[in-house]
């Protein structure tokens, strides 16, 4: 107490008195960097959606302006109505939504078992099996495309729906695959060993223990899932004539539009991407989490 | 979507756990995926049409606009149609896989010239009876020989065509070098244009479409060769070819640096970045749209040879085996009616391959273009050049010959005769492997394979 009370006024007179500051400046410093980067990273993020959506709520005129300004100057939703109201726009919207549902359906229904194998048993070649795993992405989809298409004609699948979430199953599962295995190595081997000395089945033990555990990572792994399946352009470009989904019905189209209907269009790309990822942005952090231990 | 459902469970059972939300979420995605599924396993419609429409599969009018105003046109051909406009490559591979499979879903397609090659004879239906039926049109001799790929039946219908032409703002026209006709320039003339408007603005207004999606390969191969040397392919490396790159060169100096940027040229002309640009009539129509007092449409130059210009034709073809021909053939013939085409013309900027009177009240841009390419056409010393023929699945790679001399020898200075030389080669190499025969402005001898001089 009385300590205190004398060192108080001490350093109050003497500020570095026979304390070494140094780590805590530093510490303060690079604290401060961490905000400076962090206010750059956002600002390197955020201003091209800021410009996109500036972009998109401006009249032509003011966009065929010289230079442009970048404060809001007539606000005007006219291209993007006109873009929303253009043929196929809207069905396309909702055909993204089911594939990209369909396919977050399908990919964890097929790829969560498969990681969970993976995580639990130890089997000859599991190593480059997981490599293994990866080589279906290396090849690029240009290389595919033809053979695909062909394949999806003559089973009588092409121009559906269902063709395109199958495509982007095949696309999705190694990474479900994977990021799954990686979650369930992180659940505990000794809870579920607990819950089958007290009685439960390995399904019941999976479902009552491993599985709730497991699920904020399993959330965000098909998070992942379906933005790839919203973004993927060319195999649905290819896979359909006249049930197309959004990307591959104004992302081919909207490099050769003018400047305006590009803006709308990417407008229109940017927010359900947004919103989705506002909606699981925790799960997201949970994934990563777990992953990177 | 998901989010009446969240807040109705959550008032519903308390508290709010990670867990509760990311079950009712997965439950209302999967019954979200499951029930437009059972009402509707192939999707919904994204062409404007059912089942049972013809389907016309294209290149050209993607540009959702573009495509909007050609389905408004459709309507009036009488025919069922849905129009499916694609990029370049999906239009291929979509093509391959069907013709491969078999089964063509495709009743209809619609492509440039250099995007029907390739499929062209074996893979296209002989079309010669529709070109017999038509014969009364008007058609254009050189278009209608290159629907024959070198055959004596006919594989396409000429559908329409465009080119390229000069642009400028009305601003720039007081910098015209004096005894100038603005209509008839010459190359030398431009060069002096160009450097007088740089002067006068402190800054280039000269501007070329040299972006990755630009066209700029045409305006050399269609524009400065035959131009400068009265060829294309043949003069690749000549004497001329050399005084036409240093030209470039000279042009390139008074040139807009973010050139290398643009692919339509309509827009920094709208902006005011640029005051004289060349590029094709579909990139340059919206220019005027806002002042159609402040723009000029004029044909392009002409060099010591002559006025080179290049048309670019597109053509209506049918795939081998595809379903209800009759009903295509129906189509492409209303398509090739003159009030269609000056529809055509009059809302997406290209202009008819048959013989149409065209209309006073188009829109600005059109108008003025309308006037520049019948300009261009007529001109005593106009010299047609063609985009590469035959070339089949080659034809972008030669494009590329020419776009990488612009790189080297413009952009970063190499040397012209070395640079010219080396890329000759390549040129020759593409050419062998086609095999393909000279085409205009290089005389073409049938059965002879081209050769760099």
């Amino acid at each position: 107490m009385t300590a205190a009370g004398t060192a108080a006024p001490d350093r109050a007179a003497a500020p570095d008195a026979g304390v070494d500051r140094a780590p805590l400046a530093r510490r303060r410093r690079n604290r401060m960097l961490v905000q400076v980067a962090c206010l750059a990273i956002t600002a390197f993020m955020a201003a091209p959606m800021y410009l996109i959506t500036l972009a998109a709520f401006s009249t032509r005129e003011s966009l065929n302006a010289f230079p442009k300004s970048f404060a809001p100057a007539d606000v005007s939703t006219e291209t993007l109505r006109s873009f929303l109201g253009a043929t196929g726009v809207v069905p396309s919207f909702l055909n993204s939504l089911v594939v990209g549902l369909l396919t977050l359906v399908l990919s964890v229904a097929i790829g969560t078992p498969a990681g969970y194998a993976l995580a639990r048993h130890v089997f000859a070649g599991r190593d480059a099996y997981q490599l293994f795993l990866l080589f279906t992405r290396a090849l690029p989809i240009v290389v595919l495309s033809v053979p695909l298409a062909r394949f999806f004609i003559t089973a009588g699948l092409s121009d559906t729906v269902l063709a395109v979430a199958l495509l982007h199953t095949a696309l999705a599962l190694p990474t479900t695959v994977l990021i799954t295995a990686s979650i369930f190595t992180a659940v505990p081997r000794d809870l579920e060993e607990a819950a089958l000395v007290f009685g439960c089945t390995r399904a019941s033990a999976f479902r009552q223990v491993v599985a709730p555990l497991a699920l904020p990572g399993i959330a965000a792994a098909s998070l992942f899932t379906f933005v790839l399946s919203w973004n993927e352009v060319l195999g649905a470009a290819v896979l359909t004539l006249t049930n197309r989904t959004l990307p591959a019905q104004v992302l081919g189209s909207l490099q050769w539009s003018p400047l305006p209907y590009r803006f709308a269009g990417g407008f229109a790309l940017l927010v359900p991407a947004l919103i989705f990822i506002f909606v699981m942005r925790r799960y997201l952090l949970n994934m990563w989490g777990t992953t990177l231990r | 979507m998901t989010v009446p459902v969240v807040t109705s469970q959550i008032s519903a059972r308390q508290p709010l756990s990670r867990r509760s939300l990311l079950r009712s979420g997965l439950t209302a995605g999967v019954a979200g995926a499951l029930a437009p599924l059972v009402s509707a396993c192939g999707g919904f419609g994204t062409s404007g049409g059912g089942s049972g429409k013809l389907v016309f599969l294209s290149t050209q009018f993607n540009p959702i606009e573009e495509g909007q105003r050609f389905r408004e046109i459709l309507t009036k051909a009488g025919v069922d149609t849905q129009y499916v406009p694609m990029d370049t490559g999906p239009f291929a591979a979509r093509l391959n896989a069907e013709l491969q499979a078999g089964k063509p879903t495709v009743n209809v397609i619609g492509g440039l010239y250099g995007q029907l090659a390739p499929f062209a004879p074996g893979r296209l239906e002989d079309l010669s009876d529709v070109a017999a039926r038509l014969s009364g049109r008007g058609y254009d001799r050189e278009v209608l020989d290159l629907a024959k790929f070198g055959t004596d039946r006919t594989y396409f219908i000429p559908w329409m065509q465009a080119t390229f032409i000069l642009a400028a703002s009305k601003k720039a026209l007081e910098h015209l070098p004096s005894g100038a006709d603005v209509n008839k320039l010459t190359y030398d003339q431009l060069l002096a244009w160009a450097k007088a408007a740089r002067s006068a603005n402190g800054k280039p207004v000269f501007g070329l479409p040299a972006g990755p999606k630009g066209l700029l390969h045409r305006f050399l191969e269609g524009y400065l060769y035959p131009s400068f040397t009265g060829g294309q392919i043949t003069t690749f490396r000549s004497d001329d070819a050399v005084r036409m790159w240093e030209y470039l060169r000279e042009l390139w100096s008074v040139t807009v640096r973010a050139s290398t940027n643009f692919e339509f040229m309509q827009e920094p002309l709208a902006s005011g970045q640029v005051q004289i640009a060349w590029d094709h009539v579909a990139r340059l129509t919206e220019a005027p749209t806002n002042t159609p007092d402040g723009f000029v449409m004029v044909p392009a130059p002409s060099g010591p040879k002559g006025r080179g210009y290049m048309p670019v034709v597109a053509g209506l073809a049918i795939p081998k085996g595809a379903p209800r021909q009759d009903e295509a053939k129906k189509l492409i013939e209303a398509l090739s009616r003159p009030d269609i085409q000056v529809d055509v013309l009059r809302k997406n900027a290209f202009f008819p391959a048959v013989k149409a009177s065209i209309p006073a009240d188009l829109p600005p841009g059109i108008r003025l273009e309308a006037g520049a390419v019948t300009a261009q056409q007529g001109a005593s010393d106009a010299l047609l050049s063609l985009a590469p023929v035959g070339m089949g699945a080659r034809d972008g790679e030669l494009d590329t010959v020419f776009k990488n001399a612009f790189t080297r020898i413009v952009l970063d200075g190499e040397d012209i005769r070395r640079t010219l030389d080396r890329q000759a080669k390549e040129l020759q190499r593409l050419l062998d492997e086609a095999k393909a025969p000279c085409w205009r402005p290089d005389a073409a001898v049938a059965g002879q394979q081209c050769k760099v001089a």
